[in-house]
């Protein structure tokens, strides 16, 4: 675990399993969430996001492991008890209330008294800038201002623990860009931790302080989202997040530097730190990101994992220029950004032309090839 | 907005205007005129007859004469029997309106939130199959089920929890409560189960989020969204009750008698004059019932929905 301080998570999840009659939903869980993270649960569908979410808030009973909120074990606390609160995926608003009546909901179950319950209603109405609608019913609101409310309703309350199952996965791009700016200021603005379930990469990346990528039911990797995008554990996350280039080789000890030898030639220098397990040659797959790739006609001088090869493809991207260069590792894709004085006009000429790729070795990521990984984060 | 300049919108001026509203009008009324024909042929025109004939008399010959009295009113209202057997009335429609609630609300409860569609439908089907018999066979088959020599009575003698026959499910009023309830289950569970049907039930989660008890989330949330259709079962079951003649007869006895009974009998005995003020009586307490049921059905909660 990546931790940032000593002191009570606010959640930790220890061995949490949940199972489905035969299908397991979420396999051995071991989870531990700061407070005043922004914490995302990112992962394809069927990744048992939601299923984390569900067990969190209470809806659904763990099959093993246990759940701590706030450091105390809630695995058998019903959800009316717990000290989260969830921002569902439909919003799930109360139609036969108005706006202000459902903010003000989780404050009379609470039994606050009417001056607290209407000044902290104003309070979140306008934290999340709905004032002028208080009064409306939640059908006369655009999808937008349902989240809000949703979000309102939910931090009213003042919970330990904000959970938000895909909040943004209704709204179209635009708003979704707009909501993903404010959601990130209401949450500095409270404090709350925050846990944040998304399939989208980019989303993730923006928002979060901290990230645990999922893969059928575990957690494959948690850390930040620079550690999980420049670090990624294994194959699947460095795929999942972001584009990279994968070459397929061995694991060779060169004298003093440790190289990645390919199949039809060349070698790359590897970076000093390697996983634990990776001591040993074998087997390896290389992961470098196309934007940490350099190309041109002769390589510079200095400490570079450099490979040679011709240019198969130039694709001009608008801010980005994509070359994409055919070497005895593989296809290496890079991506250079267009900036004053490097014009893309100039890669255009480097089509079936003989050139160099090279990056260095630190930001190259080497893993085993044949297992799936599964560490948490640790990168030795 | 100044008239002319309506965004290239053709104005038409306000003489005009009205008298192609009113042929316009005329136009779009054509599909209500079938009904409109029938519910003043077959509806309006025999409730003039009988207002009329409920402010007439009947001679000891059994004709009606054209006097205008209130005698007949005044007759139902002076014969404690009547009095008293409407009340028996109201209070047999509301005990069998709560049952039936009672037991189709969770029925229906339970049928959405945890049956498949696919079953859903097959279980609807089970409920109104009964619909397919005539009431007729089906009352006659609870006589056959709670008489003396009926299949409930034969049950209890067999298996000696009674050691003679008892007379206690049938001729009275509980046996006509119970048949009742029988009969109008399946209006109240559709009633209900059609206003469930829509409720997103993640909305009990929600608000079992925000600290409510469970039945806590059942009263505040899901109570009010479904009002509409509760008290369309209301309806549904207690109106009807009040007109209800055909299973008191046949299983009530003596005993359990309802206010129909008696206007049957009046009807029976040519004595068309009080039959109608009785009816005319009954029509005015289901017009109250149902301006007072009205109130709580407001037109919000059907559109706040949508
Ligand atoms: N009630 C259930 N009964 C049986 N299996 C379930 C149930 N709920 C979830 N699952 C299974 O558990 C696994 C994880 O589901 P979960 O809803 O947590 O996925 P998710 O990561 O939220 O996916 P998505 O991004 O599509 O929402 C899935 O394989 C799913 O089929
Ligand atoms: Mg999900």
């Amino acid at each position: 675990m990546t931790g940032i301080g000593a002191g009570r998570l606010a959640i930790e999840l220890i061995e949490a399993t949940k199972r489905y009659g035969e299908t397991i939903a979420l396999d051995g869980v071991s989870l531990g969430i700061e407070p005043g993270e922004f914490f995302c649960l990112l992962g394809p569908s069927g990744c048992g996001k939601t299923t984390t979410l569900n067990l969190i808030g209470g809806f659904i009973p763990l099959t093993a492991g246990e759940l701590r909120i706030e450091g105390r074990r809630v695995n058998d606390l019903p959800p009316h008890r717990r000290n989260v609160n969830t921002v569902f995926q439909n919003y799930a608003l109360f139609p036969h209330m108005t706006v202000a009546q459902n903010v003000a909901f989780g404050l009379r179950m609470a039994r606050l008294d009417g001056r607290e319950t209407e000044r902290r209603v104003a309070e979140y109405l306008d934290l999340v800038g709905l004032s002028a609608l208080r009064a409306r019913s939640p059908a006369q609101l655009s999808g937008g201002q349902q989240q809000r409310v949703a979000l309102a309703r939910a931090l009213a309350r003042r919970p330990a623990v904000l959970l938000l199952d895909e909040p943004l996965g209704a709204l179209d791009l635009k708003l979704r860009k707009q909501m993903q700016v404010e959601l990130s200021r209401i949450q500095r603005q409270v404090g709350t931790t925050f846990v944040f379930v998304t399939h989208d990469q980019e989303e993730a990346l923006s928002m979060a302080t901290r990230i645990a990528v999922m893969s059928d039911g575990r957690v494959v990797q948690s850390g930040t989202p620079r550690e999980i995008y420049y670090r990624p554990v294994d194959r699947f996350v460095a795929d999942f997040i972001g584009e990279s280039n994968f070459l397929e080789g061995h694991l060779a000890a060169d004298g003093g530097a440790r190289r990645v030898r390919f199949r039809d030639g060349g070698a790359v220098i590897v970076p000093s730190e390697l996983p634990v397990g990776l001591a040993r040659a074998g087997a390896v797959t290389l992961m470098v990101r196309p934007e940490c790739v350099s190309v041109g006609t002769t390589a510079p001088e200095g400490q570079w994992a450099t490979l040679t090869g011709r240019v198969i493809n130039v694709a001009f991207l608008g801010n980005h220029t994509r070359v994409t260069v055919q070497t005895a590792a593989g296809a290496v894709v890079t991506l250079r950004p267009h900036s004053e004085g490097s014009r893309s006009a100039a890669l255009d000429g480097l089509l079936d032309q003989e050139v160099c790729v090279w990056w260095s070795p630190q930001e190259s990521t080497v893993v085993a090839s044949d297992t799936g990984g599964g560490a948490d984060g640790s990168l030795a | 907005m100044p008239p002319n300049s309506a965004g290239g919108a053709i104005v038409v001026p306000p003489a005009t205007g009205l008298a192609v509203r009113a042929k316009v009008g005329l136009v779009r009324a054509w599909p209500f005129l079938p009904a409109g024909l029938m519910l003043a042929l077959l509806f309006l025109v025999p409730m003039a007859v009988m207002v009329v004939f409920s402010l007439w008399r009947t001679t000891p010959d059994f004709d009606i004469v054209p006097d205008w009295t209130l005698d007949n009113y005044a007759y139902f209202f002076n014969t404690p029997t009547y009095v008293r057997t409407l009340l028996k009335t109201l209070i047999m429609a509301a005990a069998v309106t709560a049952a039936g609630i009672a037991a189709a609300f969770p029925f229906a409860y339970f049928l959405v939130r945890y049956v498949s569609p696919r079953w859903q439908r097959a279980v609807l089907l089970a409920v109104i199959v009964p619909f397919w018999t005539s009431y007729l066979l089906r009352a006659y088959a609870w006589q056959a089920i709670l008489g003396p020599k009926g299949a409930l009575n034969q049950l209890l003698t067999g298996i000696g929890v009674t050691d003679e026959p008892s007379r206690l499910f049938i001729y009275d009023n509980p046996g006509v409560w119970l048949v009742l309830v029988y009969v109008y289950f399946p209006f109240a569970a559709l009633a209900i189960y059609a206003s469930l049907e829509k409720f997103d039930f993640t909305q009990l989660n929600a608000a079992q989020d925000l600290g409510a008890r469970p039945d806590q989330a059942l009263l505040h949330i899901l109570l009010p969204q479904v009002r509409p259709g509760l008290i369309t079962a209301c309806i549904f079951v207690f109106i009807p009750i009040l007109g209800e003649f055909l299973t008191p007869a046949l299983v009530g006895g003596t005993e359990g008698l309802l206010i129909a009974n008696l206007i049957v009998n009046f009807f029976r005995g040519l004595q068309y004059t009080t039959m109608a003020a009785f009816c005319f009586i009954i029509a005015a307490l289901v017009t109250v019932l149902l301006v007072i049921f009205r109130r709580y059905l407001q037109v919000e909660d059907v559109v706040a929905r949508t």
